[in-house]
């Protein structure tokens, strides 16, 4: 089946969680801020290709009260509004249609600081909102220039259908100077992996670990889209003042209940509709694993990344046997795609972060491996900041309704634009005020896709299929139909 | 201004001729696996296409690139030119236009984790043994750049930080190097600035304090000429020498330091 039909299926699900209680009326999927539900042990969700697990370390838990599920500031949110435990601990744009067509602008997801292309809009209209509801994209305004940097390009706005770039009172040339770009909201949950630090060095910076200044202890790098903080609570502290528009910062207490929820949450698809259990008959998908495994591990020297799933391909036919003729052609697929995934190699090419600086060389021959290289989750065990092209011209794909921006180096121009990039968000650059880090987005977790389309940081894959068509015409891979396929059905099963 | 001969007349241990010039890679597609395609650099003056494969840093086919390496018989020919093996490359500013070579019937090399990589945290490390003796180490750079290169320079970098870490309290002198010398190579006239030394050992320095050593416990030098502490860190290769950071760890409680008065 085509991806595309995803996100109308995915709709189809709002009907209810799965697996409840047998004869109560199942919660909303939809989690509003202080309902007070209990966060049970195992809670499963049914979406766009199977069914969602989300694991809690030593649930149940008591939400009343809890600062991840209270709303702490003015606008009515809370951090669940934003990473709905239905939507794998992220948000999908379904979720937020569906939210938008029961609530409207009322709905605290709505907020105007960041649930509206700009805080400025008439906040009662649709159109205000379109990039959260089309989209799933989150404003996300950082300050221009960084604090206590000196960025080494200027910033100019090309067009801004947002209107917030070139707004006078939150525009770049405002009196408090802001550039907005709309991000995706990443998921909640896995922590233990995104946390991990394998390595005691980036690579890619050619650096130790980068600190956290409130600890002086190294962190992983691997927060954040643009790696705007260094951990999960600078990171609370941030959204907090933000997303929840609650200004003073959260207290200890608040912080260290919201750390031990987040740390003890794991997520990952369950079952498949085509495909059955997810760990059945050997295999080993389903969030279990990444529960009770260790995080931080080279894939190319341990467990090798999605071999969860080689146990069906090397299943007896006697076990095989078994399976219905769907099922079968199922399992082969994602076990073929696991290869793919692997084994597959293609030449990577001007891609900061890959091709510069590290001395990999411009090209490079890999599979997807090379970057999603950690056991069980395929992240990046070094930070991975990497330019894929998904928000830089000329390998980003027409977003008509995102900002773009003119980024002129000053000082030495880009490894492989050269002193001049069109970009729709110059993303790791925002941080570091470095134009060879332009476009550099911090790379995300696999898990639980299927509960939260669409995919890279602005949302531009509007389905899993389209997320391998990118890949194909970024580096001209070559996959075959099938190989796309095989792709497609690994990704939903992760 | 001191002249380089294209071809160097030098000989290395291994007998192959060294060779030190500044040409345009082109890149063969061998599509053996990961990691597997070739970089070839010509020599413009000698009309000899190189192999440069062996070489950490590999080299960006937008850019021109100096090459330092030692021809080496018994490479074989695996990409198409003549091996270089020790070999150095470091990426230029200078642009060149982008060429690549489809395999040809050439098998390239399959990938092998070399033997100087940076192992991971969840190891277990071998610490040294006591009496800590004094350490001596060397980190090298590429041309130009004070960026650690990955699978040779942050090896060295993390030897020296482990043991660092590990014969605590300990004085640490970072001395850095870049080489100043004008020389012609390929006709172009190539140095490195001074500051460039500095900045080396200061980046050597912000790696220590990152990695947990008290800054207080370093002090940066600029050095000039001399042998490298580590001489093997450039594999025989007499001009990368000169692009370094030497590091001399002195434990408190080191054998050397208790018979200083």
């Amino acid at each position: 089946m085509r991806g595309r039909t995803i996100l109308g299926a995915a709709i189809a699900l709002f009907a209810g969680a799965v697996a409840w209680g047998q004869g109560a009326t199942p919660p909303d999927r939809w989690w509003n801020p202080d309902e007070g539900r209990t966060f049970p042990a195992t809670l499963d969700y049914a979406d766009a290709t199977g069914t969602l697990r989300l694991l809690l370390d030593n649930g149940p838990m008591e939400t009343k009260g809890h600062p991840f599920f209270t709303a702490l500031g003015p606008n009515g949110r809370a951090c669940v509004t934003c990473h709905q435990p239905a939507d794998a601990m992220s948000l999908s744009a379904a979720s937020v249609a569906a939210q938008w067509a029961k609530n409207g602008a009322k709905d605290p997801l709505f907020a105007a600081g960041d649930g509206s292309n700009c805080p400025s809009l008439p906040q009662e209209e649709r159109a205000s909102h379109s990039l959260l509801i089309d989209h799933g994209l989150i404003r996300i305004a950082r300050p221009w220039p960084p604090k206590n940097v000196t960025p080494d390009f200027r910033l100019e706005v090309v067009r801004d259908p947002s209107t917030c770039n070139l707004d006078p009172k939150h525009g770049l040339a405002s009196s408090q100077p802001h550039i907005s770009v709309f991000r995706r909201p990443r998921p909640v949950a896995n922590f233990k992996y995104i946390e991990a630090m394998g390595f005691a060095y980036d690579p890619k910076a050619g650096m130790p670990l980068p600190l956290d200044p409130e600890t002086g202890k190294p962190v992983s790098g691997n927060l954040m889209a643009d790696g705007r903080v260094p951990s999960l609570t600078a990171q609370m502290r941030d959204a907090a003042g933000t997303h929840l528009a609650f200004l003073k910062n959260m207290d200890a207490a608040d912080i260290a209940r919201v750390l031990d929820f987040e740390r003890r949450l794991y997520v990952a698809q369950q079952t498949d509709r085509l495909g059955g259990a997810l760990d059945g008959d050997g295999a080993k998908g389903g969030p279990r694993l990444l529960q009770v495994s260790a995080p931080g591990r080279l894939g190319s020297q341990g467990t090798p990344v999605w071999s969860e799933f080689e146990a069906w391909e090397k299943a007896a036919p006697a076990v095989k046997a078994g399976w219905t003729p769907e099922v079968r052609a199922f399992r082969a697929s994602v076990a073929r795609g696991a290869r793919v995934f692997r084994e597959k190699t293609f030449l990577i090419s001007d891609t900061a972060g890959i091709n510069s600086p590290i001395g990999f060389g411009n090209p490079v021959r890999n599979s997807c491996v090379f970057c999603h290289n950690m056991s069980y989750m395929g992240m990046d065990v070094a930070p991975g900041q990497v330019d894929l092209g998904t928000t830089n011209k000329p390998f980003a794909d027409p977003l008509a309704h995102l900002p773009l921006f003119r980024v002129t180096c000053t000082g030495r121009p880009h490894p492989h634009y050269g002193r001049t990039i069109l970009t729709h968000d110059p993303g790791y650059a925002l941080t570091t005020g470095r134009c060879a880090d332009v476009g550099r987005i911090t790379l995300q977790t696999l898990r639980g896709l299927s509960g939260r389309a669409p995919y890279f940081s602005n949302g531009s894959a509007k389905d899993l299929r389209g997320v391998v068509d990118y890949y194909e015409r970024r580096y001209n891979i070559g996959y075959t139909e099938q190989e796309k396929q095989d792709l497609v059905n690994l990704m939903r099963a992760l | 201004m001191i002249r380089v001969a294209i071809l160097l007349a030098a000989v290395a241990a291994n007998g192959g001729a060294a060779v030190r010039y500044i040409g345009c890679p082109v890149y063969r597609d061998t599509d053996n696996g990961r990691k597997s395609g070739c970089w070839l650099v010509e020599d413009e003056a000698s009309g000899v296409r190189y192999d440069v494969t062996a070489a950490p840093t590999k080299p960006d086919w937008n850019h021109a690139v100096l090459v330092e390496g030692v021809q080496s018989a018994a490479a074989g020919d695996p990409c198409g030119g003549t091996v270089l093996e020790p070999a150095r490359v470091s990426v230029l500013e200078e642009g060149c236009t982008r060429h690549m070579l489809a395999a040809e019937g050439y098998q390239g090399r399959r990938f092998a984790l070399p033997e100087r990589n940076v192992r991971p945290l969840y190891e277990e490390r071998k610490r040294p043994d006591r009496p800590f003796a004094d350490g001596r180490f060397t980190i090298p750079f590429d041309y130009q750049s004070r960026f650690i290169t990955y699978q040779l320079s942050d090896y060295y970098l993390d030897a020296t930080i482990n043991y660092a870490l590990d014969v605590q309290p300990a004085g640490i002198e970072v001395t850095g190097f870049a080489d100043v010398r004008k020389v012609e190579v390929s006709g172009r006239t190539i140095a490195e600035p001074a500051s460039l030394a500095r900045e080396r050992a200061e980046l050597v320095r912000n790696a220590l304090i990152m990695r947990g050593i008290a800054a207080d416990r370093i002090t940066v030098r600029v050095g000039r000429g001399g042998a490298p502490f580590v001489p093997a860190a450039f594999d025989g290769l007499a001009a990368p020498a000169a692009r370094r950071v030497d590091i001399r760890i002195v434990p408190e409680l080191s054998e050397a330091r208790r018979g200083t008065p």
